[in-house]
């Protein structure tokens, strides 16, 4: 099969930016912005939906890039966020940035191009390369908020600061990957994943992998290299930071498990208590930070932070299972914290801001987005049936039949404890009153992109059984093909 | 599919129904009364096709399952999602439905005052519990099991905190949530620790002994959080801020009981470890004396009830720790019935005189003769007097537990059976005999059939089920004949002594409270307990999480303005460019790596 067709995914939403930039460029700039949101919704509607009809396998640019179901399972969640991110931002981007609402869509398309061709990536050099193609439009997307204030003639510094700051950690983990990458390569002449099996790891090969380690643990926001999160959270705009959240992480933890299960896998002696540590930190500190947050965005970035340590569980589980249950997390992640940040940002969007108090009464005030907000947040806690419940129960059952037992009551312990920040979230919406808050008035793109994250929180929530199946295939496929 | 499977899951499915119905159309929910009268239509559904599930099992004699794949994978198939019908599951889902059914009836008359939007939420929220405990009850595995359980405890916050508005209920929901939730855990490790051992999450599997001994243990973990066993008991006192008839649903027949229920579903596993046992067996014991002499000193007469519901809870406990799986079912059954009742006709007692202290009642009996009659039936029954429904199943615990661990168990069972008697004789003479302690309480009256209804049809089962004991006990498959021992007669005898004593120091108008009480008072008003946990969460995790947020903020930060102000010092111009903290994330990722790279050298 020719590379160019195997590679149609990542093309296509290459081709999509072009497309959204020729649009931007030949219309009228006002009417532009929502022309560009709408385009981009639709185009990656029409991706995603031919995603069922195209159907190739193999690899591609000489075993760079490999097509298999785990390529395509995250292409897939990729592109839903992408979509559910454009759905949730259409309205926002035009209403506060209506001259430059076109870059913000090229940028976001340029970062999910990025994501798409990283989930194929089986060379180290393409999948750094991805993965700067993926964050670098972050930076930018993070700084929209800035002018913000220029209208009501407040100058914020926040969200300068929280560009900048993203940026600045961002730019620092790239070069701390890159001289990871040029250890790990150097030590073991070989750039492909597959070859990097068969080589034992020098001292400074495992420095090199450790250093590879730490800077995608800085993109994912794992403890000690959460500290951009809050701040980044709470500076950018809500429905970029639903997406910040929750893409470019899966993206993260997808790389993690390609380079460290797939390619270094049967090294796993010489970093897999590294990445149990961060795993353990993650959980620890992100679930005792949350607890005393006052602001929704902050203690789901903490909350995120804990997540992500669940989510280094399943790859620490090493193997078939354990890449499975983190594809499976993921992708209830990805629904589920995206869905709570955008009722986060409706609420904020309606008056309340993005203090927890904001969403007091929200129960009787707006009882669909109160309820959306319930689900979310169950979900996150791990009740059923939501499909975190699932999530957690699988990363914790992956690990645990990994051996990793110590790891699994400490995780279990701390997501007991973090019950009682996601509790603080519902009892703001739930059992207080609104005191002078009105009902928010929420628009119909930003409705829908609620109504998919729900209506897949509970679906898989509900029918995990084609979910967890497809996770299987992807697995198996991202794992055998090493052995082929 | 068989007929009773059908039944059990139109039991399911009826209370569901109703929750998604008012959860889709808000207009209905706020209707008040059309939402209530759905919620009802719905647990009626559910009751009946209960009772026509048991009917079709008494008359066959098989258990049945039904069931679909519900998680499947290559090399991974997790578990099913249907309903089994069998002497366990089917007798507790007519309890259950019934009982709900009895609250609910009862709340059209007892949640009047309430404004219609909230009367319709609250009804959605029975609903929604009813569909929760039952998916629970007829669950053919344990994870199933679980998801009910946990969908349990979210709808019982909703209920607790139902009065949100009153800063202690919203404490109390969030409280008894997470309590709760903490000792879930246990079910989650056993749960996990039973998949990997047995590849299944079914209860019949058989495990090595230190498996065993592992899984059951965190499963009891699980009981005790839900069950309101020692020293996870102080959230159940608290949750009595919820509405009356919310307490009679949760703490006589459904949540509390969901705990208890557990074990018996999951009895095979836990005859495969005495040690477990054991534990059950002294934490059982220990809760039904030490929570009965809390009981004593309480002066609101919910939280009587409450303290008597872990009370009882413990004899289940003992029981199934002493291996009667059959007298802690039992037990529960028979509990669940007379705990509502009087639940219930407290509730109708509060409703009269606007206050839940005893102190303030006094003379009820005359003012409301079918409601003082109903609470004294079922304070009798708890008592276990000879004939009504808590005699046979008491008698069975004693019998189970008797000669048991030297008799200490056994022992302190009969200690509580004489404590219980006084304590609910002292409640039936305070608050229903003597004179009225105010106007309240002289002009009480009786309340619309709503609420009496019920309070006549829980009173009778009181009276009569403990006669059903050898059918409850057929339909199980285990043996049991009711003879009268000299143990029977020790129990009764301590019970009818017991309510002696009350009349003694009660019966005859205020009294000061006996010496020893006052000293019971004095250490219950401690809230030793209570303290120990405040302690433990207070100091030891907002401690440690601020302490955290604390080196998060200043320890880190401060190392790298040092080493800010150190680069500043040499002329770089770094600092100028910034906000202040920016190149501080930066320098952390430096000192990050460092941290690896110091790590290897290490290695």
């Amino acid at each position: 099969m020719s590379d160019l067709l195997i590679l149609w995914l990542p093309l296509a939403v290459g081709a999509l930016t072009v497309l959204a930039l020729l649009v931007d460029a030949l219309s009228p700039p006002p009417a532009s912005g929502r022309a560009v949101g709408w385009l981009v919704v639709a185009g990656l509607t029409a991706t995603l939906g031919a995603t069922f009809f195209v159907d190739v396998a193999g690899p591609a640019a000489h075993g760079a890039y490999e097509a298999s179901a785990w390529t395509l399972a995250l292409q897939r969640l990729f592109l839903a966020a992408g979509v559910i991110a454009a759905l949730g931002g259409v309205d926002h981007v035009a209403a506060r940035a209506p001259k430059r609402a076109g870059e913000y869509w090229l940028l976001l398309l340029a970062s999910i191009t990025g994501m798409t061709l990283l989930a194929g990536a089986r060379d180290l050099i393409l999948l750094v390369v991805a993965f700067e193609l993926m964050g670098i439009p972050l930076y930018v997307l993070a700084a929209f908020a800035k002018t913000d204030g220029d209208r009501a003639g407040v100058r914020d510094r926040r969200p300068s600061e929280a560009a900048l700051k993203l940026y600045l950690v961002g730019a620092t983990s790239t070069a701390v990957t890159l001289f990871g990458l040029a250890l790990l390569t150097g030590m073991t002449c070989a750039t492909r994943l597959d070859a990097l099996t068969a080589t034992p790891l020098q001292p400074l090969a495992t420095l090199g992998a450790l250093l590879m380690l730490a800077g995608f643990g800085y993109k994912v926001g794992v403890v000690p290299f959460h500290m951009w999160v809050p701040d980044t959270y709470q500076g950018a705009w809500t429905p970029f930071v639903a997406f910040l959240s929750v893409a470019p992480k899966a993206a993260g933890v997808a790389a993690l498990t390609q380079v460290f299960v797939l390619g270094l896998g049967a090294q796993h002696d010489r970093w897999l208590p590294a990445l149990m540590m961060l795993a353990f930190l993650s959980m620890a500190v992100g679930n005792l930070l949350a607890l005393p947050q006052t602001d929704a965005r902050r203690l789901l970035a903490y909350s995120g932070v804990a997540q992500m340590g669940y989510a280094l569980l399943g790859v620490a589980a090493i193997g078939e299972q354990g890449a499975a249950m983190t594809l499976f997390f993921l992708t209830s992640y990805v629904f589920t914290n995206m869905g709570a940040f955008l009722v986060v940002h409706a609420v904020a969007e309606g008056g309340g801001g993005h203090d927890l108090d904001g969403l007091r009464g929200l129960a009787g005030r707006a009882p669909g987005l109160a309820a959306a907000l319930l689900c979310f947040i169950l979900s996150l806690a791990g009740i059923p049936f939501a499909v975190g419940f699932w999530a957690k129960l699988y990363v914790f059952l992956a690990a645990w039949q990994a051996g990793l037992g110590g790891l699994v009551i400490a995780g279990v312990a701390l997501a007991a404890l973090g019950i009682f920040y996601y509790l603080q979230v519902l009892r703001a919406a739930y059992m207080t009153d609104a005191r002078g808050l009105a009902a928010p008035v929420v628009g119909a793109p930003l409705k829908l992109a609620i109504g998919l994250c729900l209506a897949a929180v509970l679906g898989f929530g509900l029918w995990p059984g084609p979910l967890v199946e497809g996770t299987a295939r992807a697995a198996h496929a991202l794992l055998t093909a090493a052995a082929r | 599919m068989s007929p009773a499977s059908s039944f059990a899951l139109v039991a399911v499915l009826a209370p569901a129904l109703a929750a998604l119905v008012l959860a889709a159309l808000p207009a209905l929910r706020r209707q008040g009364t059309p939402a209530a009268m759905l919620c009802i239509a719905g647990s009626l559904g559910a009751f009946g096709a209960a009772l026509a599930a048991l009917s079709r099992l008494a008359h066959t004699h098989t258990p049945e399952t039904w069931s679909r794949p519900w998680l499947q994978a290559a090399g991974l198939s997790l578990a099913d999602v249907g309903v089994r019908v069998d002497g366990t599951s089917a007798p507790m889902l007519v309890v259950v439905t019934l009982v709900a059914l009895c609250v609910q009836v009862f709340s059209l008359g007892y949640m009047h005052g309430e404004s219609r939007e909230a009367f319709g939420r609250y009804f959605a929220y029975h609903a929604l519990f009813l569909f929760s405990m039952n998916v629970l009850v007829v669950s053919p595995n344990l994870l199933q099991l679980f998801a009910g359980w946990e969908l349990v405890g979210v709808t019982s916050y909703l209920l607790i905190g139902f009065y949100y508005r009153k800063p202690e209920a919203a404490h109390a929901a969030v409280k008894a949530f997470w309590v709760t939730r903490f000792a879930d855990m246990g079910l989650l490790f056993g749960l996990l620790a039973l998949f990997t051992a047995s590849g299944s999450f079914g209860w019949e599997a058989q495990l090595s002994p230190a498996v065993a001994t592992f899984v059951t243990l965190m499963l009891f973990l699980a009981v005790v959080g839900k069950s309101a066993q020692f020293p996870l008991h102080i959230w159940l006192p608290n949750a009595m801020e919820g509405p009356t008839p919310v307490s009679a649903l949760l703490h006589a027949a459904t949540m509390v009981a969901a705990g208890v229920f557990l074990v018996v579903r999951a009895a095979p596993l836990f005859a495969q470890s005495e040690t477990t046992r054991a534990v059950m067996l002294v934490t059982g014991s220990v809760t039904a004396l030490f929570a009965a002499c809390l009981a004593l000193v309480q002066t609101d007469i919910k939280k009587v009830l409450a303290y008597s519901t872990c009370s009882q809870l413990g004899y289940m406990v003992a029981a199934l720790g002493a291996g009667s799986v059959f007298g802690g079912f039992f037990h529960l059954t028979t509990h669940a019935f007379f705990k509502a009742l009087l639940f219930l006709a407290a509730g109708s007692v509060i409703h009269a005189v606007h206050s839940n202290e005893i102190g303030k009642m006094g003379g009820l009996a005359r003012r409301m003769p079918l409601t003082g009659g109903a609470f004294i039936i079922g304070a009798l029954a708890l008592a276990g007097v000879p004939g009504l429904a808590g005699f046979f199943s008491k008698d069975l615990v004693l019998e189970a537990v008797e000669g048991k661990l030297g008799s200490l168990p056994w022992i302190a069972l009969l200690a509580t059976a004489f404590l219980t008697a006084f304590y609910m004789g002292r409640v039936v003479f305070v608050a229903f005999f003597g004179a009225p302690a105010n106007d309240h309480a002289a002009h009480a009256k009786e309340h619309g059939w709503s609420m009496r209804g019920p309070l006549v049809l829980l009173a009778t089962l009181s009276v009569v089920v403990g006669y059903f004991g050898g059918d409850l006990a057929h339909l199980g498959g285990h043996a049991y004949h009711f003879h009268f021992t000299g143990g029977a007669a020790l129990a009764s005898g301590l019970g009818l002594a017991g309510i002696g004593l009350a009349y003694a120091v009660y019966g005859r108008g205020p009294r000061e409270a006996p010496a020893i009480i006052a000293t019971v008072d004095r250490i219950a008003q401690s809230r030793a307990v209570n303290r120990f946990y405040e302690f433990g969460f207070r100091r030891v995790t907002l401690v440690a999480a601020d302490a955290l947020a604390w080196i998060d903020r200043y320890v880190v930060d401060g190392l790298i303005n040092m080493t800010g102000y150190v680069t500043l010092a040499l002329g770089s111009r770094a600092r100028k460019i910034q906000t202040g903290e920016a190149p501080d994330y930066v320098l952390a990722v430096m000192l990050g790596v460092v941290a690896m790279a110091a790590w290897v050298v290490v290695q």
